[in-house]
């Protein structure tokens, strides 16, 4: 196999170059079990023994990684044959032999590796397992031949595994074009229109094949309906309605099409449903007490994507922008920056690196590539081509990266007084920052300087830990600093015994008191009376000269005494001179310079911080924060990433622990897309990016093509759709699937407006819900798309809706900070522009399946649930949108009743009441509760035509 | 969110043939939101079917025989200290006021030992130990299950929550109780199936403690601020803020009948059918709702035997959740981190075990009385326990006094009643001081493997499909400890 990895390696576009070979060289590794032996007949007891003590056991604890799925070491234990043959490492068990019987030992951790891996079989499985190799190791039932048909296990190595799926699996290997199947000689014209679109052809063959024919196409109306909350989220206006139910040409689909398009709103809409893909929220999630958790600038990101979609930007550089839009050879549009929030909008996880950065692994491979390659932080994949290293050559590429202190300006604010306060208080709040660093540096130096001689004999003379690893607490209540304890012992670590300040002290640490008299003496004789200032500070002779010390403890009050002369003036220390005395400008050099041991630089100011000083710091740059979230006339800033110096590449941690290194991975791209190697001068996300959107990454295209698919029809052609993996589920219609995808890229030139026309212009997107007995018969999945899916609205269209019915909503205002959903003064706004707490996601919005911000969520999960039903009934939003409609029906019909209920009608239901529900809402009226001045008969009459089905489904 | 998909809303076709002929007959059925993905098609190479997804509260076999068929998760947040409830240790006087051997790393300074400023006694036929801090509890000695060897992984409160709960210190996973009604659904359609409680606000990681995470969000805990007294601000949405009941029903019966003249014209559709019971249930809801949070409606003797106060309220709801069926119900001491008595734990522990000691003494009096402690797992405990020595101050930190203890994840105890475990039974010893578990230690994902056993779940087996793997709610750990079930 290694030659294929060769030809990875170098083919720069490696798709053409591999696939194709792919399934030439493949030698599938086998467990065929050629010499395996009939097996013997065995007892009743020996079956009993094996079957619910023996299978049971290894099928706990042992096939997991042995069995069908996943043959690590070349090993199975699912069927007798296998487990006779042994893994790659010979022979693991001799019937009747336990002694001799490898796996024993293994499993008594006797010998490595210790199996099973985590946790040791309890004594009486082992017990189990001996008795049973005792017994001759009968085996019963399935497996005793051989592994089950059509069991061969996924090779454990991964380059055969590589090789191994891209024979196998379709999502794989290339996408081409498909011809598209003929409609049947001899077609009844009436039904040929069926067969029109290319895309029709493929679906239409596929019913009639199954005996089915496909469903009329839906009523006018209800295709309005359809066509206007797919495309852009919000109901249409009833006469919008009206008219093109009057002229349902084909000109007059194509025309709506195309406005629908082209409106701001659908660019709205769709953008909702990214934001699912990107985990979007306003928060980092949760937050210690003195940290503000919110992203002032989350929007920005969320406003690129609007602007993104409403210009039809190409995918593949939509994608690129939202990885690498700060690393393009072309500079980005400033406002483009704004891209990035695609990485860092994320959960943070308490700042834990590791898991951010697993976060955005995740986001990248699963989100836009449909497949799993978080695993690899632990283990090499059970069972995607994918490897630990795979995994660590991307995390060395975020790791690389970072969210720089200060985020680029990308926009400006509308100049006035709102801006000017603004900007005065972000300075004053900005400069409060390093004041207060500053004061902590010097109460800190202060301090540490006074107690210089107790870091001194700490470092030689260490006082015994305790368990919690504390450094000690002084008698006057200092608390040695571990930090600063470091910088000296490193210091007197690197000093040479003829280092002029640090030299003595280094000959004279390791004494014993009762040595130290004479050893200073002995010093003092050899430096003499004019000691050389290039063998010895002048100084320090001068403090070790009179009185001698004769004790460590000694020796060190004389250096605190002379750290404190040259300590910095703003700690506490004599002003320095232009012409102070050379010695002593090497000794301050030495001993009170920044960056000397005690002196900390003003950047590492926070090293010195007590818990009060630290908790000061982070309530300064909270308010930093909530000046930037909260106040008005701020500029918008970019949530960018940006390469991190210096660049690194990253080991695998093994089981995903930064403490059990393994190899070192250099930045790379997975081998399953082609394993080029990341530029060595930059972090590689543009090589990342420039990977995904290679127009032959088998992957890329099909994911958003099935993603953009599901969303018009409810399920993808592929489902689940985030899972193109081995053990997701086979297209439906894999010869659409990929001239689609084939299509898109190549004709559509990764135009997401090509594609959204070519399925909606379809017959198969317009044909009615409506499910006839034989369909549902034959296929009530509805795999084969004869009739459309019934939808219940989404979250955000059900709110949207909600607030059009009532008038209130102004889809001009567009963009800027979020809002909060549910209150009065923001029911105006979209919904799209609500300001997402990730900690703290409100009930509602979770009872009607709004998606998990914390993972890549390519489709919603749809439940049914009374909630739902009871917020219809009582929610406050919706009672408040029933007395928004009521009101808006007298204002716009006046109080005739007629007059006023058509109105009623047409602003919830986008049509006029029949005579029945005319006749239904006047009875209602006629008997609906008084006695609440608030809530009228007219305002309940509103309610319950919005409670109603009708306006919660499309059909 | 789950990769799973999420097909059509409540009803497959599939389901839906499957009770053709009944039209809305079935309105009400125990099933009727029942869903289920199809097992996957068995055609792609390495695909194996995997468990099936449940979408629906309805309620599920378990895997095996349970003992339990509910659990109540007294929560007693910020870390309750073991040394001064259900772990006595003696040696704490021999060394008090002095260094004390095997001091291990918890989160702040700690110094000499302290010993607990409270008197332990006896309880009941098994002679359980547990301190005056807990008479009513006490009396319920022979039924308790007291673990004195718990360990977790780190001295801090968000992790710590975070592992007791959902299992996984720092990354995003589901709660326990998600867990639970996804296994089990839940027996009552009229109620959330997984309630947390928590009076005056949130404990701290907020509605991460009871979270779906992956789950669908129908598994979510419902939260539910006891703090408050009337029924409409407890549970959200249960009543109109206008009408009252006839004029809502009035109003409830034209939606109704402008639904089905809406199926009538789209023949047979599942959906619509499933909206329209959907809206039935969560009608009965609001009265069925309404009137288990209502603890207005227990006689006054009862209320008094459980305190008329916020603690004994929310005992009191739990009783009645669980007596209605819902499957899990957790209930917290209170916003924040309440049992954190970093000093003054003398006066702090007194105060804080007062307020909750006679309303769980009164709710296992009446599981007891009632006959639902035999299927009702009653766990309490924190998310750790606190250190026997005592913990020094520290510019920065709240506490004035030395006179408290610091965070101890090296060994606590939890103690269990009813569903199946053994009373009277103290399992697992720290050390000589009480800093570590050190006799047969219990890790929390052990608990959590136990606690699904007793409600006949396999904890190996209870799994879901999200980012190509399939998770549980013990990852790769836990072991289900046989010698606590009766």
């Amino acid at each position: 196999m290694r030659h294929i990895s060769l030809t990875i390696r170098r083919a720069p576009h490696p798709w053409p170059a591999v696939f194709p070979l792919a399934g030439l060289l493949i030698a599938l590794p086998t467990v065929l079990l050629a010499g395996a032996q009939p097996a013997a007949a065995i007892s009743p007891e020996q079956e009993k023994l094996f079957e619910e003590k023996v299978r049971p056991l290894l099928v706990a604890r042992c096939q997991g990684c042995h069995g069908d799925k996943v043959a690590e070491g070349g090993l199975r234990l699912d069927n007798l044959p296998a487990v006779l043959k042994g893994g790659d490492s010979g022979t693991i068990l001799t019937p009747g032999d336990p002694t001799a019987s490898k796996v024993l030992k293994v499993v008594r951790r006797e010998l490595e590796p210790a199996m099973p891996p985590d946790e040791p079989l309890p004594a009486e499985e082992v017990a189990i397992l001996e008795a049973w190799i005792a017994a001759g190791a009968p085996w019963s039932g399935p497996g005793t031949d051989g592994p089950a048909a059509g069991q061969d296990a996924i090779p454990a190595d991964m380059e055969a595994r590589l090789a191994w799926a891209r024979e196998r699996h379709w999502a794989f290997q290339p996408f081409t074009r498909h011809p598209a199947p003929e409609p049947p000689a001899g077609l009844d014209p009436a039904k040929s229109l069926e067969w029109g679109g290319l895309l029709d052809r493929f679906v239409t063959a596929k019913i009639v094949a199954a005996g089915l024919e496909p469903a009329p196409q839906a009523d006018p109306r209800a295709l309005v309906r359809r066509l206007w909350f797919d495309l852009t989220g919000l109901p249409p206006p009833a006469d919008r309605v009206d008219a093109f139910a009057a002229n349902p040409s084909e000109e007059a689909w194509r025309a709506l099409v195309e406005e629908l398009l082209a409106a701001p709103e659908h660019a709205e809409h769709w953008a909702r449903h990214w934001l699912d893909l990107a985990r979007y929220a306003d928060t980092m999630g949760y937050a210690f007490g003195n940290q503000d958790p919110r992203y002032p600038f989350a929007w920005t990101y969320r406003d690129w994507v609007v602007g993104a979609l409403a210009s039809d930007m190409p995918y593949d550089r939509f994608v690129t922008l939202q990885l690498a839009a700060d690393a393009l050879e072309l500079p980005a549009p400033k406002a483009d920056l704004a891209a990035l929030g695609f990485l860092t909008v994320g959960r943070t996880f308490l700042g834990n690196p590791h898991d951010i950065i697993d976060d955005r692994i995740d986001l990248v491979t699963r989100g836009l590539l449909g497949l799993t390659v978080a695993c690899g932080r632990c283990h090499d994949h059970k069972y995607e081509p994918v490897s630990a290293a795979d995994y660590y050559g991307l995390y060395g590429i975020f790791a690389s990266s970072q969210i720089p202190a200060e985020l680029p300006v990308i926009g400006t604010a509308p100049p006035g007084p709102e801006a000017d306060a603004f900007n005065a208080k972000l300075a004053e709040l900005k400069a409060a920052v390093p004041t207060h660093e500053e004061a902590v540096r010097r109460r800190g130096t202060t301090a540490a300087v006074a107690h210089a001689a107790d870091y001194l004999v700490e470092t030689a003379r260490p006082t015994p830990r305790k368990a919690d690893n504390r450094p000690p607490r002084l008698a006057d209540d200092y608390d040695i600093l571990q930090g600063l304890l470091d910088r000296v012992s490193n210091r007197i670590a690197s000093a040479a015994p003829t280092d002029p300040v640090f030299g003595p002290w280094v000959q004279l640490k390791g004494k014993s008191d009762e040595e130290i008299g004479p050893a200073v003496a002995a010093l003092l004789v050899g430096w003499g009376d004019r000691p050389d200032p290039e063998v010895v500070n002048p100084l320090v002779v001068a403090e070790l000269r009179s009185p001698s010390p004769t004790t460590l403890r000694g020796v060190a009050e004389a250096y605190g005494r002379l750290f404190a002369r040259v300590a910095p003036e703003w700690a506490g220390g004599p002003v320095a001179n232009a012409d102070d005395p050379a010695e002593l400008v090497l000794l301050r050099a030495a001993l009170g310079a920044e960056g000397t041991p005690l002196v900390v630089l003003p950047g590492e100011a926070m090293q010195l911080a007590s818990i009060e000083e630290g908790n000061e710091h982070r309530r300064r740059k909270m308010e930093i924060t909530r000046h930037e979230a909260e106040s008005p006339g701020g500029p918008p800033q970019a949530m960018v990433m940006i390469d991190r110096e210096p660049l690194s590449d990253s080991h695998v941690l093994i089981r995903g622990n930064p403490g059990r290194p393994g190899e070192l991975v250099e930045r790379r791209l997975p081998k399953l897309i082609g394993g080029a190697p990341a530029s060595r001068t930059s972090s590689g996300r543009l090589d990342l990016a420039r990977g995904i959107v290679d127009p032959n990454n088998p992957l890329t295209a099909r994911m958003i093509v099935n993603w953009v698919w599901a969303h018009h029809f409810g399920r993808g052609i592929v489902d689940p759709v985030g899972d193109l993996g081995l053990r997701g589920e086979p297209p439906s219609h894999p010869e659409l699937l990929d001239d689609l995808a084939r299509r898109f890229v190549d004709e559509g030139k990764w135009s997401l407006r090509w594609l959204h026309r070519e399925i909606v212009t379809s017959r198969t997107w317009r044909r009615s819900a409506v499910a006839a007995a034989d369909q549902e018969a034959v296929d009530p999945d509805n795999r084969l798309l004869a009739h459309a899916n019934r939808r219940r609205l989404d979250w955000e269209a059900w709110r949207d809706g909600l607030m059009s019915a009532a008038g209130v909503l102004d889809t001009h205002q567009r963009g800027g900070r979020g809002v909060n959903p549910l209150a009065q003064d923001a029911m105006h706004r979209r919904t799209l522009y609500t300001r997402l707490d990730r900690q703290d996601v409100p009930g509602i919005l979770r009872i009607f399946d709004v998606a998990n911000p914390d993972a890549a969520t390519h489709e919603r999960s749809r439940t049914s649930v009374p909630q739902q039903s009871l917020a219809a009934l009582n929610a406050p939003l919706v009672v408040d949108a029933a007395r928004q409609v009521a009101a808006r029906s007298l204002r716009e019909a006046g109080s005739a009743d007629d007059g006023r209920i058509e109105r009623l009608w047409r602003a919830c239901l986008s049509r006029s009441p029949d005579a029945d529900e005319l006749a239904a809402a006047k009875g209602f009226l006629a008997i609906a509760g008084t006695a609440t001045p608030d809530f009228g008969p007219w305002e309940q009459l509103a309610q319950a035509v919005l409670a109603s089905a009708e306006f919660q489904f499309t059909d | 969110m789950s990769t799973q998909a999420p097909h059509s809303e409540a009803f497959t076709r599939r389901d839906a043939l499957l009770r053709t002929g009944l039209g809305l007959g079935w309105l009400g059925a125990a099933s009727l939101l029942e869903t289920e993905a199809a097992a996957a098609n068995a055609s792609g190479p390495p695909a194996s079917p995997p468990e099936p997804i449940h979408r629906s509260l309805a309620p599920r076999p378990p895997h095996f025989p349970a003992r339990a068929r509910a659990v109540i998760h007294l929560f007693a947040n910020g870390g309750p200290s073991h040394l001064d409830t259900f772990d006595r240790k003696i040696a704490l006087e021999k060394y008090a006021g002095q260094e004390v051997p095997g001091t291990l790393p918890t989160e702040r300074r700690t110094g000499a030992a302290l010993p607990s400023p409270f008197a332990f006694r006896r309880h009941g036929e098994s002679g359980l130990e547990i301190s005056d801090l807990f008479p009513s509890v006490a009396r319920h000695a022979d039924r308790l299950l007291v673990v004195r060897s718990m360990h977790a992984d780190v001295p801090n409160h968000e992790p710590s929550l975070m592992l007791m709960n959902c299992g996984d210190s720092r990354l995003v996973r589901p709660a326990a109780g998600a867990w639970v009604t996804y296994g089990l659904g839940t027996e009552n359609q009229n109620l959330p199936g997984f309630v947390a409680m928590c009076p005056g606000g949130y404990p701290i990681k907020g509605t991460e403690n009871w979270r779906n995470a992956f789950l669908p969000g129908a598994y979510q805990g419902t939260y539910v601020d006891t703090a408050k007294r009337k029924v409409e601000e407890l549970v959200e949405n249960v009543r109109h803020p206008f009408l009252d009941r006839d004029a809502q029903r009035r109003q409830f019966d034209l939606t109704t009948a402008l639904d089905r003249k809406h199926l009538a014209a789209r023949a047979h559709d599942p959906q619509l059918e499933s909206r329209l019971a959907s809206m039935e249930l969560a009608w009965r809801m609001q009265a069925e709702a309404g009137e288990a949070f209502d603890v207005t409606r227990e006689p006054q003797h009862v209320r008094d035997r459980y305190g008329d106060d916020t603690q004994g309220r929310q005992m009191l709801i739990a009783r009645r959740l669980v007596e209605r069926g819902v499957r899990y119900v957790q209930v917290w001491h209170g916003e924040g981190q309440p049992w954190d008595s970093h000093d003054a734990i003398g006066r702090n522990h007194a105060r804080l075990a007062k307020e909750c000691d006679q309303a769980i003494g009164a709710l296992l009096d009446d599981l007891v009385a009632l006959g639902l402690l035999e299927s009702t797992l009653v766990l309490w405990g924190g998310e750790f326990g606190r250190t026997p020595t005592v913990e020094l101050p520290q510019p920065g930190t709240d506490i004035k006094e030395i006179s408290g203890r610091d965070h101890n994840h090296h060994g606590f105890s939890v103690w269990m009643a009813g569903g199946g475990v053994k009373g009277g039974t103290a399992y697992g010893a720290t050390d000589e001081l009480g800093f570590k578990a050190v006799d047969k230690p219990v890790h929390v994902h052990d608990l959590q493997a136990t606690i699904l056993h007793c409600l006949g779940l396999d904890h190996t087996r209870l799994t879901f499909r999200h980012s190509g793997r399939d998770f549980r709610l013990t990852d790769i750990h836990g072991r289900v400890i046989e010698d606590w079930l009766a």
